[in-house]
Formats: structure tokens, C-alpha cells, sequence
């Protein structure tokens, strides 16, 4: 396997960030690099080794309700609010 | 001299005889501060007026009472700012208390101030901070090491007496071992990361920075155990460590993984490591050659995990809830975009887009699930190794600090400054890194003992007796 070549702006957008053209520029000799680098991975056998998962869920708490952030704390960095709603751009016409 | 100077443990016993009060250290800490960090900027915020409050009521009785605690800036405390070093956060408080930083509240110490890190926690030099570059105490026209170089800077500075840090892949032990003081990385599992902002989840783990291994072992004291609120947390009672100080490593057999010393690799740097493991044999202990066949591979299995985590814990900077917003968006799209585009420096932006791509369809499969299938034979080489010896001895940093701007447009080589450390954060093993040495130049060289997973009992038994044997942690860096 060789190093594919990166779409930059099309993962940026899947990632929600717009790039300036230097950016673009940039990050992608960068990358490529770097998924150069990767590519001693290819080489490692692995075929029967399982995949490292999440650790096992040590315990289960009780599911009973415990005090938790007020409506006014969890407010309290919002950059925009009314009527103790968080206020967004319209997203539907 | 200035209490500044002084540990944690002794600084408890002239609290507990009433010979100072906790606002004497306070006082010779800000002395230090305003002396020394114009040069350093260790700092991102000082808790002034609230900790010298905090000190006229602390309880003395408690294990920290009276015992000012620095935070690396990615640790939520109540009211504090918590910047991550970014400007997305910009104008956030905290609306809670990271658990970590609870226990400490409840154990009577007094929070300092926060440190400065690379953002979000991704560098090995701090320079990737949005708040400005940290120095090094030994040489300011070099790195402290990252991502938690403030806090490694303001310890081995002496204007904070210990600070808490966060390793993903080496930003604790890294920056401790450029800047000559100590400092530890729990197993995974030891301390909960409630409220620390997630970077890699199944890699990131609190612990502390400090002088002196005692030290550091009294912090672990009150920040282990089970939190309901962070369900990876082990389960089992706490524990206190190094209560027992009795300096001997007789009997206890240290590994010296082949891959771990290359060749080419700093001469002073190799020959400090050799040394530190020579002064083990003469003392009792045995050294075993081992290997952990794996370990070139880790760089290329952490740049995969860690930034795929990243990209999905970071999308929750998006401007509609806290943070930064984008003014002007035309729509939620918009907004998201141009408020995470202002917001992320280069360094974020590039993780998440090689998070973002190992995660897509078509390129899943090759990367992140293949690297996962490699992070558990990286595994596998720890559990064997720890069959033939009790401790893992190796160097922390394959060189001392590099100097400032060295790296900052090469991100592959900055990459592999932390080849020595990032095993250990895959494997979920607890390590520590301590001062063995100095190069010519007096920069200070950092050993990592490296322990199987819950040996933080082992590791700071071994750090303490080569610490306490030398004097490589009561030198002082330039002032």
C-alpha cells in the first residue's frame, strides 16, 4: 500500500473547518508525509489479532438521579441565550 | 531561604509545627512569580486574591492543607478559566470542578493559577499554544518540553511547588524530563479524567508534576480511586503510596528494552540512562535485556488513535454552547465553520483532518482498525516483558530540550520526540519519569521507569531510592 493522496479540503469539510489556500497547501505535503510514515503499519501482520476495543465497563452505576449542573450553570458560557434556551442561526428556511 | 524552594513533605511539617502559615508560602511563590515568569510564562491565569482567601482558612489537618497546587489549563475548576491554550475558548468559565481537581480542593490545597500547554494538549514543546510560548527554566532559548510544559516549567522554575498534568502520549514525562523535575503518568484507569477536556480518551491520564518523587506520590495519595463519573476508572480502594521509604531496590530486576537505545541516538543522554542502570545492579537489583519488538511501529499506532479520538472529542467545539462563536454566520453550517476555522490553530486543525481522514470510508479499515490490531501487540510485548522483570528502565526523551522554533514547521519530527513515551500510553501502563543527569551544557536528562499496569507502588519505590541516592533534583536552574 503506498500513501494516498488526501482530498484536503474535501476531509476538512467533513470535519467542519474551511482551510485558506495556504492552508491547503500546507497541510497537504504535511500530511502526505506523515501517511508516509504510516505505511510501516501495512506491513505488520495481523490477520487473527482482534482489534483493541474500549475496556470493559469496570461497574454499572445505579440508574437513580444525582444534583447535576442547574440550568443556569450549564447556561452560563452560552454565547447566545433566551427564555433558558440556547439561541442558534435559523437552520430551517 | 525562600519557602519557594522547598517540597511539598517538608513544607506539611512546618505547617503542621506552626512554624509558617500557608500564606507565607503563598507570599514567597508570588515573589518567585513576579521575579521569574516574565521570562518563563508558565502561567495562563494566577489565582491571586482567591488563593490567598483560601489560605487563611485552610484545614491543616487535611494531607494538602495549605499546599498551593498549580493546574495544567485543560482542567475544568469551578469559575476558573480553562483555555486548553486555544482561542476557541476564549471567555469560558468553568461551571464545575474536574474530580481530579476535587479531591485536591477536599484535600486543603490551594489552586495557584493554571499553566500553559500546546493546545488541546497536541505538541511536545508548548509552542503550540494560542496564549504564547513557555521557556525553559534551564535554558530560555529552549523548548520546556509539552504538552504540559508550563506546568514542567513553573515546578522546575520554583514558582509553583507541584502541578497536575495531562499524558496522552508523553506530555507529562516529556516536559518533566526537559525541565529536571518529576513527573508521574498512572496507569490508565488510576485517576478519573472527569473534567479534564478529552483529548484521546483511551490514552489521556491525569497526574502530577513536583520536585521530588515523595511528592509526587502524596499527589497520586489523593487523586486515585474510582469515580462513578468516569466509568474506566478501576474500581479498586484507594491506596496511599510510599509510605514504606526504606531505599532498597535489592531483589528487583529492571528491563532495558533493546529498541529503547538506538544507535545514533544523544550520547549524553545514553550514557546518563547507562549510568542510572549500573547504580541499580550496585545496589541489588538485576538488569535484563528485553525486547518490545513492537515499539517501532507506536508512532504511526498513536498518530492514528490519537487523532481519530481527537477529531470526534473536538467536534464539540462548534460555538453553540460555550466557547468561541463566529459572528455573522449565515446559517448552523456556517457558524460551525468559521467559528471552528478562527478558533483551531494549525497544529488542532491538522490532527483532526488526519483524525477525520483515517476515520473515512475507504481508509478506516487500512488505518484505524489496523492500528488498533498493532496497539494490541504493542500490548502483548508489555505483558511479556513484565514476565522477565519487575521494571521497565529506559530514557524519557531521546534528547534534552531541542531549541525553540526548531521544529514547529516539521510536524513528523516533532512527532517522534515522543518515540520513548507513547507505548506506555497504548499499553495503558503507568510510568515516571525523574532527573539522572545533566549534559555538558546543563541541561537536565530524564530516566523513565516504565511499571506493568496498578505498579505505581514499584515505580515510585525504585524512583525514590535512585532520587534520594543523588543530587540531580536538588540543583537549581539559572536565575
Amino acid at each position: 500500500m503506498s500513501a494516498p493522496q488526501i482530498n484536503i479540503s474535501d476531509v476538512a469539510s467533513l470535519a467542519r473547518l474551511t482551510l485558506t489556500p495556504d492552508e491547503t497547501a500546507k497541510f497537504s505535503a504535511q500530511l502526505s508525509q506523515i501517511l508516509g510514515h504510516m505505511e510501516t503499519l501495512s506491513q505488520i501482520a495481523t490477520g487473527a489479532v482482534p482489534e483493541v476495543t474500549p475496556p470493559a465497563q469496570p461497574a454499572l452505576r445505579q440508574d437513580i438521579p444525582t444534583p447535576s449542573l442547574s440550568i443556569e450553570a450549564a447556561l452560563s458560557n452560552a454565547p447566545a441565550q433566551a427564555n433558558d434556551l440556547i439561541l442558534v442561526p435559523r437552520i430551517l428556511e | 531561604m525562600s519557602l519557594a524552594y522547598e517540597t511539598i513533605a517538608t513544607l506539611r511539617h512546618r505547617l503542621l509545627s506552626k512554624e509558617i502559615h500557608p500564606r507565607d508560602i503563598l507570599k514567597d511563590l508570588f515573589t518567585q512569580i513576579d521575579a521569574r515568569e516574565k521570562t518563563l510564562h508558565a502561567y495562563t491565569y494566577l489565582n491571586r486574591e482567591s488563593a490567598l482567601a483560601a489560605a487563611e482558612k485552610t484545614d491543616l489537618s487535611l494531607p494538602l492543607g495549605g499546599i498551593p497546587i498549580a493546574l495544567k489549563d485543560n482542567l475544568n475548576a469551578l469559575g476558573d478559566p480553562c483555555t486548553c491554550a486555544s482561542k476557541i475558548l476564549e471567555g469560558y468559565k468553568a461551571p464545575y470542578d474536574a474530580t481530579a481537581v476535587s479531591l485536591l480542593r477536599q484535600a486543603g490545597s490551594i489552586l495557584l493559577g493554571r499553566t500553559n500547554m500546546d493546545e488541546f494538549a497536541m505538541g511536545s514543546s508548548t509552542e503550540n499554544s494560542a496564549l504564547g510560548l513557555t521557556r525553559n527554566p534551564w535554558d530560555p532559548t529552549r523548548i520546556p518540553g509539552g504538552s504540559s510544559g508550563g506546568s514542567a516549567a513553573a515546578v522546575a522554575g520554583r514558582i509553583a511547588l507541584a502541578a497536575l498534568g495531562s499524558d496522552t502520549g508523553g506530555s507529562i514525562r516529556q516536559p518533566a524530563a526537559l525541565c529536571g523535575c518529576v513527573g508521574l503518568k498512572p496507569t490508565y484507569g488510576r485517576i478519573s479524567r472527569y473534567g479534564l477536556v478529552a483529548f484521546a480518551s483511551s490514552l489521556d491520564q491525569i497526574g502530577p508534576l513536583t520536585r521530588t518523587v515523595e511528592d509526587s506520590a502524596l499527589l497520586l495519595s489523593v487523586l486515585a480511586g474510582h469515580d462513578p463519573r468516569d466509568n474506566t476508572t478501576d474500581l479498586r480502594p484507594p491506596e496511599k503510596f510510599l509510605t514504606q521509604k526504606n531505599g532498597s531496590v535489592q531483589g528487583l530486576r529492571f528491563g532495558l528494552p533493546k529498541e529503547y537505545f538506538l544507535p545514533g541516538m544523544d550520547s549524553e543522554t545514553e550514557s546518563a540512562i547507562r549510568s542510572a542502570a549500573d547504580w541499580f545492579k550496585k545496589n541489588g537489583a538485576t538488569l535484563v535485556d528485553v525486547s518490545l519488538p513492537h515499539t517501532p511501529t507506536a508512532i504511526a499506532v498513536y498518530y492514528i488513535l490519537a487523532t481519530a479520538e481527537a477529531s470526534a472529542n473536538l467536534a464539540r467545539f462548534d460555538g453553540v454552547r460555550y466557547g468561541r462563536r463566529a459572528t455573522d454566520a449565515r446559517d448552523v453550517l456556517d457558524l460551525y465553520h468559521r467559528t471552528r476555522s478562527e478558533g483551531f490553530g494549525a497544529e488542532v486543525k491538522r490532527r483532526i483532518i488526519l483524525g477525520t481522514f483515517v476515520l473515512s470510508q475507504g481508509y478506516a479499515d487500512a488505518y484505524y482498525r489496523q492500528a488498533q490490531k498493532v496497539r494490541a501487540l504493542l500490548r502483548q510485548d508489555f505483558e511479556k516483558a513484565f514476565t522477565q522483570c519487575d521494571l521497565l528502565l529506559t530514557p524519557t526523551s531521546p534528547e534534552p530540550a531541542f531549541p525553540l522554533g526548531e521544529r514547529t514547521q516539521d510536524p513528523l519530527k516533532m512527532y517522534l520526540a515522543d518515540v520513548f513515551t507513547i507505548s506506555t500510553n497504548l499499553a495503558g501502563n503507568g510510568a515516571i519519569s525523574l532527573p539522572c543527569g545533566f549534559t555538558k551544557s546543563n541541561l537536565p536528562i530524564g530516566l523513565q521507569l516504565i511499571g506493568p499496569r496498578f505498579g505505581e507502588e514499584t515505580i515510585l519505590r525504585a524512583a525514590h531510592a535512585f532520587e534520594q541516592a543523588h543530587d540531580f533534583f536538588q540543583r537549581l536552574p539559572p536565575s
